[in-house]
C-alpha cells in the first residue's frame, strides 16, 4: 500500500515538473526567441515590460487570455476545437519518455528522472509525433478558409514526407543500442563509451533536417509563409487558441525533438565523450547535479542552433522540400541503415 | 505501472487542453459585429463559401507514399531491436528486405511519383 502511495506521489511530482517545462519554459522560450532574433538582426528586442522584457511572456499570455472567442462562421466547431486538443496533448506526452538524468536516491527511494521508462519509448515518441498531422489537417479543414486549408495541406505534406525519413534515421542508433527504451539507450552509450553521433553523422544530419521540417522551422516553413499565407493553418484561430499552436509547434515540439536527439546521438546526460576511451567532465565540481546540467546544456544548444538557422536562412518551395525528403534523405538513411548493420557487431563486443 | 503513469499524464493534459479551448469564451469580451466571424480572405465577399473543395493532388500522392514506407518502417523496428541476437541470418534477411524496399523507391522515382505534380501548362 505504502509503495503505491509513494509511486503516485513521485509520478505526480514528475508530471508537475514536465508541465512546468512544457508550459512555463515553453512560454518563456518565446522571449528567448524574440531576443535571439532581435540580436541577430542587431536590434534590442522587447525592452518595455520588465527588465529587458523579462515579463513580456506574461503580458502576452494575459493579452491572449482576454481576447474574444471567435469562430469562423462556415467552419465545423467540433473539429475546430478537436484540432487544438490533438495538437497539444500528443506533443506534451512525448516528454513522458525523455530521461533527464541518471537514477538517484531520495529518502531511500530510487527515482528515475523519467516519467515512464517503457520499453517501447522511441516507438511511442514517433507514434505521438505522427498525431501532429491529424491536428494540422483538422485545423485547416475545420476552419473552412482558403488560407488555412492551403497552409494545413502544405504542412501535412511536409510532415508526412519527413515522418518516414525520421523513422529510418533513428534506426541506426537503435541497432547500436539494441533497445527502444530511451533510458537504456543513454545507458548503452555510457557503457560503450561512445556517443552515437560519432558513428551516425549521416543519421544525425538527416534527423536535424527532419526535425526542422516537422516543427515548421525555417528553411521548411513554407506552410506558414507570413507574407503569403499569414501563418497558414492558424489563421482562423484567435486568443489563447492562436497562442497554443505556435507554442506547440515552435517550442514544445522543438524541445522534445531536441531532447530525443540528445538521447539518441549526444549521449543524454553523459559529459563530453572521447570515442572508445571515456568521458571528460569539466563540470565535475557540480557533483551529482552535473548529469542534469549536461542534459539541459545539450538541449539548449540544439534549441539555440535551431533559432540561429531560423533567423538566418531563406525558405524553400514546397516541391523542393518534399522532393529532398524522398530523393535525398530517404536513400541516405537506407544506406546508413545497411552500413550501421555492418559496423554494429564491432561496437557491441 | 509505466503505462498507468502515462494514462494519468494523458488525463491531466486532456483537461488542460480543454481549459485552453474554453478559456477565451469565459474571459473574453463579447461584441456583436456582423462580419467579425467572416472567413479571413481578401476583404471582398467570398465567391465560394466553402473552401473544402478540391485541392492539389500532389498531397494525395505524398499520403500514399507515406503509407507504403511507414508500414515498411514498422516491419524494420523489431528487427533493429533484436538484430544483435540474429547474427548473419538477420543481416542477410533484412538486407534483402531493404533491397526490395529500395527497388520500390526507385520504381516510384522512375514513375515520377516523387516529383511534385505541377499542372500541365502546355495544354
Amino acid at each position: 500500500m505504502e509503495g503505491v502511495v509513494a509511486w503516485l506521489v513521485i509520478t505526480l511530482i514528475k508530471i508537475l515538473v514536465i508541465l512546468g517545462i512544457v508550459l512555463g519554459i515553453g512560454a518563456y522560450l518565446t522571449l528567448v526567441e524574440r531576443k535571439v532574433a532581435a540580436h541577430i538582426q542587431r536590434r534590442p528586442g522587447p525592452m518595455v515590460v520588465g527588465w529587458h522584457g523579462l515579463l513580456q511572456p506574461l503580458a502576452d499570455g494575459l493579452k491572449l487570455l482576454t481576447k474574444e472567442d471567435l469562430f469562423p462562421r462556415y467552419g465545423n466547431r467540433f473539429l475546430y476545437n478537436l484540432a487544438l486538443v490533438m495538437a497539444l496533448v500528443p506533443a506534451t506526452l512525448v516528454f513522458a519518455v525523455v530521461p533527464f538524468g541518471p537514477e538517484f536516491e531520495v529518502f531511500g527511494i530510487k527515482v528515475k528522472p523519467i516519467l515512464t521508462d517503457v520499453n517501447i519509448g522511441l516507438l511511442l515518441v514517433f507514434a505521438l509525433g505522427s498525431m501532429a498531422v491529424f491536428a494540422i489537417a483538422l485545423a485547416g479543414w475545420a476552419s473552412n478558409s482558403k488560407y488555412a486549408l492551403i497552409g494545413s495541406m502544405r504542412k501535412a505534406g511536409i510532415v508526412v514526407s519527413y515522418e518516414v525519413v525520421i523513422t529510418f534515421a533513428v534506426m541506426g542508433p537503435i541497432i547500436l543500442a539494441g533497445t527502444l527504451s530511451t533510458y537504456d539507450i543513454v545507458q548503452k552509450q555510457i557503457e560503450q563509451k561512445l556517443w552515437y553521433l560519432w558513428l551516425q553523422p549521416i543519421a544525425f544530419v538527416v534527423y536535424m533536417f527532419a526535425m526542422l521540417a516537422e516543427t515548421g522551422r525555417v528553411p521548411f516553413d513554407i506552410q506558414e509563409a507570413e507574407a503569403e499565407l499569414v501563418t497558414g493553418f492558424t489563421v482562423e484561430y484567435g486568443g489563447m487558441k492562436f497562442g497554443l499552436f505556435p507554442l506547440v509547434e515552435w517550442y514544445i515540439e522543438v524541445l522534445s525533438l531536441s531532447a530525443i536527439a540528445v538521447v539518441l546521438f549526444l549521449g543524454g546526460w553523459s559529459p563530453i565523450n572521447i570515442p572508445f576511451l571515456g568521458f571528460v567532465d569539466p563540470l565535475f565540481f557540480l557533483g551529482p547535479l552535473s548529469p542534469f546540467v549536461w542534459f539541459i546544456l545539450k538541449v539548449s544548444l540544439l534549441f539555440l542552433f535551431v533559432l540561429w538557422l531560423h533567423w538566418t536562412l531563406p525558405r524553400y518551395r514546397i516541391d523542393q522540400v518534399t522532393e529532398t525528403a524522398w530523393k535525398v534523405m530517404l536513400p541516405l538513411t537506407l544506406v546508413n541503415l545497411v552500413l550501421t548493420a555492418v559496423v554494429a557487431p564491432l561496437i557491441w563486443r | 505501472m509505466g503505462y498507468l503513469a502515462l494514462l494519468i499524464f494523458f488525463g491531466i493534459m486532456l483537461s488542460i487542453a480543454l481549459v485552453f479551448v474554453f478559456v477565451n469564451k469565459l474571459l473574453g469580451p463579447k461584441s456583436s459585429e456582423a462580419m467579425q466571424d467572416y472567413p479571413y480572405e481578401c476583404g471582398v465577399p467570398l465567391y465560394d463559401k466553402s473552401a473544402q473543395s478540391t485541392f492539389h493532388q500532389g498531397y494525395y500522392l505524398l499520403g500514399l507514399l507515406l503509407l507504403l514506407f511507414d508500414i515498411e518502417a514498422a516491419f524494420l523496428f523489431p528487427w533493429t531491436v533484436v538484430y544483435r541476437y540474429l547474427g548473419v541470418f538477420g543481416f542477410i534477411e533484412m538486407f534483402l528486405f531493404i533491397l526490395i524496399l529500395t527497388y520500390g523507391l526507385l520504381y516510384a522515382w522512375r514513375k515520377g511519383a516523387l516529383d511534385w505534380q505541377f499542372e500541365e501548362e502546355s495544354l
